[in-house]
């Protein structure tokens, strides 16, 4: 076999492997119960930007959309308003990376990219609760309360993976 | 915890700072916008000198204040503002009927009462009557 | 690493600065009206001392020039309606009474601050004033053509003394002006740069509200709402004269304590009438005194008034609604509700 054949077998086997435990994060998510509906931590989301960090962003893409079918799948949500959430917040997030992924590494750490892409995550969340799930303004009074959780979960998350892309480079 | 705070420091670069106010920005307009915090629109009831209370003009309810010569009701309805009872002689902040704009007063100038709204902007600084 | 420092230290101090609030503001209920004190840019403490200071004066003018309370203008109208004489150790008295003389004069005898007995036979020597007749027309002619004035009033040596009993002096159109300019000496004495005075709402602005000009409301008469707006420079004044603050309704009419002097009846036929003045030592005064006789003189005769008085912005409103506004006021007033421009006519 040649080199780029074994690197592309590389690449799938590393996609499998995070996309598995990305998948894993989010069903230990689903059933932690949480005390505002709706505001989670996102914990898979470190599994997505920790592949961005190490690897590249298309197999961050991967890995990201894999995990939202799998799950979906595995607990049964698969096609419903969940599933449609999930896959918004992962949409608008992965927009937002490719927007912003010339940002100059020198200037911007991981705290950026995640907090932009936490804020994408839940502004395509809530584009879908608006327009389908509860379709009237009401629902503008909560807004405030998912942005500072995203901003919260954002800032932890980078801390998080910071520490783990720190500790898998030292392998 | 602590930790965490100093790794944060350790990560984070200059352009992150930018980002992190923004955010700051963007949740403190979001709550004044949409929560009508002290900087939206709201009542303010002042006994003589001192602001008595403050309430949020987003209810419907029947406050009873204490006043110098006794007791008085407010009604607070979505929005609109009024005396429903003083027990001054004239009755004219009664007849003032609802108020519902920031800026706008009543005053029940026996009773030592005041209810006026409150905007996030004031046009001017004093009313001349 | 030094530049994150820098950073963090500028966000706190950015959050610090902006809840730092320097403007001082104080209320209170005195001559049977609101005060409301602005001061800025004032430590918390020297503002709380300066606007305690003035509100301690004003208390102070509240007892000695009462109308209808035990006072010294009580005492003295004691004396007159018994035709004795009155000793008074008082200077500053002499002098309030000397100088209302004098705008008695300069304003035709429409501010004139003797006509107490008809003020009284309205019923507006009370906190609760609630006529529901007219006053009796005999009492009112017989009051009337006594001919009260303050120019029978004689000062000598200490002396008070009045030729006619039916005088009785109310300072209320001239007070709470007098207030003002005593506010202004304590605002220089105690060094204060920047304040805005409300007096029942006449209100002196003293220096401006950080770098912009203190800006002031004109209160609609008939609703609760502003009608314009208009910027205070340093060290004017504003004052209204309005139909809609004391009055009492007999038949669904309305009269105001705004009583004509020579027919001893309120003025009707004007709903209010507003004067600025420029900065001088009794511009608080004559803002209260001179927007009397502006309110109570007939329409034709309103603009000739103004100009005796030297008053060149000016704002009435007739009963009509129609609105006479002077052309200097018409430059900087910035209208609020939607006024039918048609009302005004500008002079």
């Amino acid at each position: 076999m040649t080199l780029s054949t074994i690197n592309i077998i590389n690449r799938d086997h590393q996609i499998a492997k995070l996309s598995a435990i990305a998948v894993a994060l989010s069903l230990i998510e689903f059933f932690l119960p949480s005390p505002i509906p709706g505001v989670k931590p996102g914990i898979a989301n470190i599994i997505i930007l920790y592949t961005i960090f190490k690897f590249d962003l298309r197999m961050g893409i991967w890995v990201s959309l894999i995990r939202v079918f799998v799950t979906s799948i595995l607990l049964g949500t698969f096609l419903s308003p969940t599933f449609f959430l999930s896959l918004s917040g992962a949409l608008f997030s992965l927009f937002s990376l490719i927007i912003f992924r010339n940002l100059n590494s020198k200037y911007f750490s991981i705290i950026s990219f995640s907090l932009i892409t936490s804020l994408a995550h839940i502004a395509g969340q809530f584009i879908i609760v608006r327009l389908w799930i509860i379709p009237h303004n009401g629902i503008f009074y909560l807004l405030p309360i998912f942005i500072i959780s995203a901003f919260i979960f954002g800032l932890v998350n980078a801390l998080v993976t910071s520490k783990l892309l720190q500790l898998n480079s030292k392998k | 915890m602590i930790k965490k705070i100093l790794q944060f420091f350790k990560v984070i670069k200059s352009g992150d700072w930018l980002i992190i106010i923004l955010f700051c920005g963007l949740i403190i307009f979001s709550t004044k916008f949409l929560w009508n915090l002290p900087q939206g629109e709201y009542l303010e009831i002042y006994k003589r000198n001192e602001i008595l209370a403050t309430y949020s003009l987003n209810q419907k309810i029947t406050k009873i204040i204490n006043g110098a010569k006794g007791e008085t009701k407010i009604n607070i309805d979505n929005g609109k503002v009024r005396f429903s009872s003083a027990p001054c002689a004239k009755k004219y902040c009664i007849h003032q009927g609802w108020i519902n704009k920031a800026n706008q007063t009543i005053i029940c100038i026996p009773n030592q009462i005041s209810i006026s709204i409150v905007g996030a902007k004031r046009k001017y600084d004093s009313i001349n009557y | 690493m030094r530049l994150n420092n820098l950073l963090i230290y500028i966000l706190i101090g950015f959050l610090i600065g902006c809840s730092d609030n320097k403007l001082h503001h104080g209320k209170d209920y005195i001559f049977g009206t609101l005060i409301d004190i602005k001061i800025y840019g004032e430590s918390k403490i020297n503002a709380e001392k300066v606007s305690d200071e003035i509100f301690t004066e004003f208390h102070r003018l509240h007892k000695l020039l009462h109308p209808w309370e035990k006072s010294l203008i009580t005492d003295i109208n004691n004396a007159i309606s018994k035709n004795k004489s009155i000793s008074i150790n008082n200077d500053e008295i002499i002098k309030i009474l000397t100088d209302v003389q004098r705008l008695e004069t300069q304003t035709q005898n429409l501010f004139n601050p003797s006509i107490g007995k008809l003020i009284k036979l309205w019923g507006f020597h009370s906190n609760d004033y609630n006529r529901k007749i007219i006053p009796n027309e005999e009492i009112i002619q017989k009051l009337v053509s006594s001919n009260p004035s303050m120019q029978s009033i004689i000062i000598k040596n200490g002396i008070l003394k009045s030729n006619n009993k039916n005088v009785q002096i109310d300072l209320g159109g001239y007070a709470k002006g007098y207030a003002l300019d005593q506010a202004k000496k304590i605002l220089k004495n105690n060094n204060v740069k920047n304040a805005l005075i409300n007096i029942g709402g006449n209100i002196l602005a003293f220096g401006k509200y950080d770098e912009r000009d203190w800006v002031v409301g004109i209160q609609n008469p008939r609703k609760p709402n502003i009608l314009a707006t208009i910027a205070l420079k340093p060290g004017w004044a504003i004052g209204t004269s309005g139909d809609y603050q004391r009055y009492i309704m007999v038949d669904n009419k309305r009269f105001s304590h705004l009583i004509n002097p020579k027919t001893g009846y309120p003025e009707r036929k004007t709903q209010s009438a507003t004067i600025l003045l420029p900065p001088s030592e009794d511009s608080g005064t004559l803002s209260d005194v001179f927007s009397k006789p502006l309110f109570i003189i007939s329409k034709k005769n309103k603009v000739n008034m103004a100009t005796l008085l030297n008053i060149n912005y000016f704002l009435i409103i007739m009963d009509d609604d129609s609105i006479l506004l002077s052309k200097s006021l018409n430059k900087e007033i910035n209208w609020e509700d939607d006024i039918d421009k048609k009302n005004i006519t500008i002079f």
